[in-house]
């Protein structure tokens, strides 16, 4: 239950949305899914004076190809995210990543961008976005601006967005056709946020080949190994590519599911879990 | 008998599964009004002042009230002891705390108003003033002579402390040959029921009355509090338990916010709607578990253990009304549960700190009993090197040596443990598992088998208690359309023990058991009756209805005696008929001589006999042992069921992740009334068991903050980390109950711990790997197979 009161606003466009977020500033929490927002304004830790809900704006839900890259709206459902044919098709890494999302309600709620913008280092799509080379479109009465994976994640659930600004976009290249990926998480229980995740997606003729790894900072690390991989996929590769996620998992934080500690030896074991399956995912073609 | 032992579908879940049912939180009254209850942020801290003004200011607002008000109105709430089991200090304790909070998360003032939203909001306008204190967290530190003091009237910290020896383990122990020991820590959980606390009072100005729902496991037992707390007539009071939506004893009455929602409603004049936030259940709740075991054992070179020195010492958190305290006693008492083992030394300290007071919870205690008694037998397999279900048969209380009066002062009742666990060892094809094992090793997998072995004291008796005792009642009606109506003290938690009640006043009474409706849960309704804990629903629930319905059917026998010319002892019932045994033929319709019963009783069948057809009976269990002076022992627990349990689960040894592969157990709780509730029941005791070995955790930062206060960080399994359970029942009958039952309501909860605890050991003894604490979360058991840290 959310004690006090607070103006809730539906707009239809998302013109009427960013002018609110014009006049009301840090005093607006956007609503997307809710996934987070409702849960934070229960426990009181958020106690915005204007909620906008972002459910009744058209236009921020599509699949968009446009040629080597698929643009994504920022409200899509995790659901839609992980079956949806042309990101099955393109973005095999991002399809996993959603799939494994929360449970099912979770899923159905919940969208793309309002995980992204959350920013909790643990989640699904920061590892599988870092290492995709996504951009994020960020929009404000004043403009448009593009902004990458590192510069839009800043620090432990902290983004470049400015507070009159929405994330209404994500492009992401498409994974060459036959690319192998793999996404794969340490959870508690199934539906629990990872404790440690690596996402990993490696192109024929390992172009690109890139393990991204999340939970084991502040913002997720993605570690370019195809030099590695190309001195040969045995364990010696393997374990040089667990030595750099080692090392990248330095500032690893500790919480109750796991030691700072726990969480680098981790980022050894998903990191090299992840490229071996995503070689092996390679190997099948791609296919899952 | 035609229902008992049958899966007779449980008569409440058609309307529990449609969503139908009537929960507290669905009550709905005019001019109701509802609590929001300020809580202390510290562990220990004084309260200097209150200012409720800003609160009241606030439009909607009726009342603000204040520990100090109540204890104005002399609202004291009675705590209770463990009879001569142990005894607790005394402190006062009203529904507010006043003066000072004991944990974060106590009450400090509650706020009623017109709706729920503003008794949130005002209740963070109310301003309290606090002088923190140094809390005690860590027991250990607590008994150091310079720690803060949670009772400063107490000097010490702790809360009881008991030693139950029986012969001489320590001198035994330091000439004995062979000799192993170690250390146990076991961590802070609890039961987390999908309906939270929730409470409706309606006090009536002008009745003077006060109904009162409440999601509670003791009707009857609540009202005698209330009526005592608030100094109200214990006939003035009616408590209602609609549908609960799970309790694990953790919905044992005696919680500050009980009698603090009646107080509101006394003190407003309205009826006041109270529902815990998850939040609040989590931090105020009650919690289990948390404690420190020291043990010693000496053996025999086949394993035959012959003293055991146990040391426990239990957080058992702030003192309250609740009986979770009682827990630790528990866990001494039951020692050395399954096993014959002639010279024992237990001793237990519960100590009190500044955290949650504990709060009953599904195992009360015994859990901890068998859980430490598997890493007894398993260490002492491992020293002979003698296999584990060896060295547990060897120590088993024989089966022809039941009744077996164990050291603790329990006569324990009946069992054959040794038929349990090769059962179950056969279940799980024990002799090909080292088969399994190689090959599993071969392909670079870690898996290996645990075995846990429970024992579940059950029907908790406590002399002197009002709450707890071995006793309960029921009243059974036949109406003149010939259906049954039974009303009984004891209540359903939503796990089905109506059905079996149903079950056995319809076999006693030869109907159908559709035409037997049971009603719990109301005081102005059902007898007096002490509710549902300790598993007792059909130990002492079961019996009374058998007692009376026995009772009808003497005096339908009598009437049909007479209608057939025959003498009532030779009379049987089934179907819905009375005949002579051996002549069927010779038979009269039961609901034939029920309405000559009601419409001839001045006719030659009925005449002389007493009208009406109803029969209240109590019934009183016989293996509890009140008087220590002349019967030699003290003993509480007159029920004891047992499991066997065998699982299979794989170890990552790169991430220390344990996924239990196979789930094998053999569950004995005598006659079983219905197996498929019996059986539900074990599946969720098997789930939480496995929640508190592998995952949930409550866990407290140095200064007493609980920082798992949602369901985000404290984590329980889901369905999928729950495995298929392969259950088999065995039937060793008790001698004291006039059916042979036992209780089932626990059972299932202990054994996940010592089993999974043997897996990943066995799993990982490659390793030479210990376990020697819970929860074997992913980073403990990494950290136990990576001692100095290092690699995966």
């Amino acid at each position: 239950m959310i004690a006090g009161e607070f103006e809730f606003c539906a707009p239809k466009t998302l013109a009427e949305a960013l002018a609110l977020l014009g006049t009301h500033g840090s005093a607006c929490k956007l609503l997307a899914g809710g996934m987070t927002l409702v849960p934070v304004m229960t426990l009181g830790l958020a106690q915005p004076a204007v909620v906008v809900s972002l459910n009744h704006l058209s236009g921020l839900d599509g699949v968009e190809d446009a040629g080597g890259v698929l643009r994504l709206g920022a409200m899509l459902r995790h659901a839609t995210v992980a079956k949806h044919p042309s990101i099955r098709e393109h973005l095999p890494l991002l399809a996993a990543a959603a799939a494994g999302i929360g449970d099912v309600q979770v899923r159905h709620r919940g969208t793309l961008g309002g995980s992204l913008v959350h920013a909790e280092p643990a989640a699904d799509y920061l590892s599988a976005t870092a290492t995709l080379g996504a951009r994020l479109c960020v929009r404000s009465t004043r403009g448009e601006r593009w902004l990458t994976t590192s510069e839009f994640f800043v620090d432990v659930m902290t983004t470049a967005l400015a507070p009159d600004e929405i994330l209404t976009a994500i492009e992401i290249p498409k994974q060459p056709a036959g690319s192998g990926s793999a996404h794969k998480t340490l959870r508690r229980v199934e539906g629990a946020f990872p404790i440690v995740l690596a996402s990993a997606a490696i192109g024929p003729g390992l172009a690109p080949a890139r393990v991204g790894i999340g939970g084991v900072g502040p913002r997720p690390v993605v570690l370019d190994v195809a030099d590695e991989l190309r001195r040969g996929a045995g364990d010696a590769a393997l374990a040089a590519i667990g030595d750099r996620a080692f090392e990248a998992a330095q500032h690893a934080l500790t919480d109750l599911n796991g030691s700072g500690a726990y969480r680098r030896e981790m980022a050894r074991v998903y990191a090299k879990r992840a490229v071996t399956a995503a070689l092996a995912n390679l190997r099948a073609g791609g296919r899952s | 008998m035609a229902f008992i032992g049958k899966d007779v579908p449980a008569q409440n879940s058609p309307a529990l599964v449609a969503g139908a049912g009537l929960y507290t939180g669905d009550v709905k009254l005019d001019r109701m009004t509802y609590a929001h209850i300020v809580r202390s942020p510290y562990a220990a801290a004084k309260i200097l002042s209150i200012d409720a003004s800003a609160a009241l200011e606030l439009p909607g607002v009726l009342l603000v009230v204040t520990g100090e008000e109540l204890r104005a109105k002399d609202y004291a709430m009675p705590v209770e002891g463990f009879g001569k089991g142990a005894s607790l200090k005394p402190f006062a304790l009203y529904p507010l705390a006043v003066g000072r909070v004991r944990y974060a998360g106590e009450g400090v003032a509650a706020v009623v108003a017109e709706d729920p939203y503003t008794a949130k909001q005002a209740a963070l306008l109310v301003d309290v003033d606090y002088e923190d204190l140094d809390p005690v967290v860590d027991p250990e530190r607590g008994l150091t002579a310079d720690s803060p003091l949670v009772e400063p009237d107490w000097g010490s910290n702790v809360l009881f402390e008991i030693r139950m020896q029986a012969g001489d383990a320590g001198g035994l122990i330091a000439k004995a040959a062979r000799t192993v020991g170690g250390e146990l820590r076991h961590h802070r959980y609890t039961g987390a029921a999908l309906e939270p606390r929730a409470y409706v009072a309606d006090y009536d100005p002008h009745r003077r009355t006060l109904t009162f729902w409440a999601s509670t496991q003791c009707p009857h037992p609540m009202r005698t509090l209330l009526a005592q707390t608030l100094h109200l007539a214990e006939n003035d009071i009616r408590v209602i338990q609609p549908n609960v939506g799970g309790a694990f004893g953790l919905k044992i009455p005696y919680f500050q916010e009980e009698p603090l929602v009646a107080a509101l409603s006394l003190l407003a004049g309205r009826p006041v709607r109270w529902i815990a936030e998850r939040r609040e259940d989590l931090l105020a709740g009650g919690h289990a578990r948390e404690g420190h075991f020291t043990w010693q054992a000496a053996f025999e070179d086949d394993g035959l253990v012959t003293a055991l020195k146990v040391r426990y010492v239990a957080d058992v958190g702030a003192p309250s009304a609740l009986a979770g305290w009682g827990q630790a006693y528990v866990t001494g008492f039951a020692l050395p549960t399954c096993y014959k083992i002639r010279d024992t030394d237990v001793e237990v300290v519960a100590v009190t700190t500044n955290k949650c007071p504990w709060n009953a919870y599904r195992g009360f205690g015994k859990e901890s009993s068998s859980w430490l008694m598997d890493r007894v037998m398993d260490a002492v397999a491992r020293e002979t090197g003698r296999d584990r279900m060896a060295v547990r048969s060897r120590n088993f209380i024989p089966p022809d040596e039941f009744p077996y009066p164990q050291n603790g002062g329990a006569v324990i009742d009946s069992g054959n443990y040794p038929q349990a666990l090769k059962r179950v060892l056969e279940m799980i094809d024990y002799a090909n598992f080292p088969k399994l094992k190689a090959e599993a090793r071969a392909q670079g997998r870690y898996i290996g088998l645990g075995i846990g072995q429970e024992l579940t004291p059950e029907g908790c008796s406590i002399a002197g208690s009002a709450r707890f005792n071995g006793w309960d009642g029921a009243t059974v009606r036949i109406s003149p359309t010939g259906e049954v109506t039974v009303l009984t003290g004891v209540t359903s938690p939503g796990t089905g023990n109506e059905t079996a009640l149903a079950q056995i006043a319809a076999d006693q009474l030869g109907i159908d058991v559709k035409d037997v409706r049971v009603i719990q849960g109301d005081t102005s309704l059902c007898p007096y009756g002490l509710g549902n804990f300790s598993s007792r629903g059909v130990i002492m629930g079961g019996s009374a209805v058998h007692i009376a319905a026995g009772e009808l059917r003497e005096k339908l026998f009598k009437v049909a005696g007479r209608m057939l010319e025959a003498a009532p002892g030779d009379l049987e019932t089934a179907d819905g008929r009375i005949m002579l045994k051996g002549a069927p033929f010779r038979h009269v319709g039961t609901k034939d001589v029920v309405a000559t019963i009601y419409g001839d009783c001045h006719g030659a069948a009925a005449c002389g006999v007493e009208p009406g057809l109803e029969a209240t009976r109590y019934f009183r269990h016989e293996n509890v042992y009140h008087q220590p002076e002349t019967q030699g022992r003290y003993s509480a627990y007159p029920s004891w069921a047992n499991q066997s349990t065998a699982l299979i689960a794989e170890v990552d040894p790169e991430t220390g992740v344990v996924k239990i592969l196979r789930y094998c157990a053999v569950h004995d709780s005598g006659k079983v009334i219905n197996p498929m509730t019996a059986e539900g029941n074990v599946h969720g005791g098997t789930a939480q068991g496995i929640g508190g070995a592998l995952f949930e955790h409550l866990v407290y930062d140095d200064c007493g903050q609980l920082t798992t206060t949602t369901f985000m960080d404290y984590t329980l399994p889901t369905a999928l980390e729950v495995p298929h359970i392969e259950l088999e029942h065995q039937e060793t009958l008790s001698p004291f109950s006039p059916l042979g039952t036992k209780g089932v309501g626990e059972s299932g909860v202990t054994s996940p711990l010592g089993a999974l605890c043997g897996a990943v050991e066995d799993a990982l003894c490659e390793f030479g790997v210990r376990i020697d604490r819970l929860p074997l979360s992913p980073e403990n058991v990494w950290t136990a197979l990576h001692p100095k840290g290092g690699r995966a």
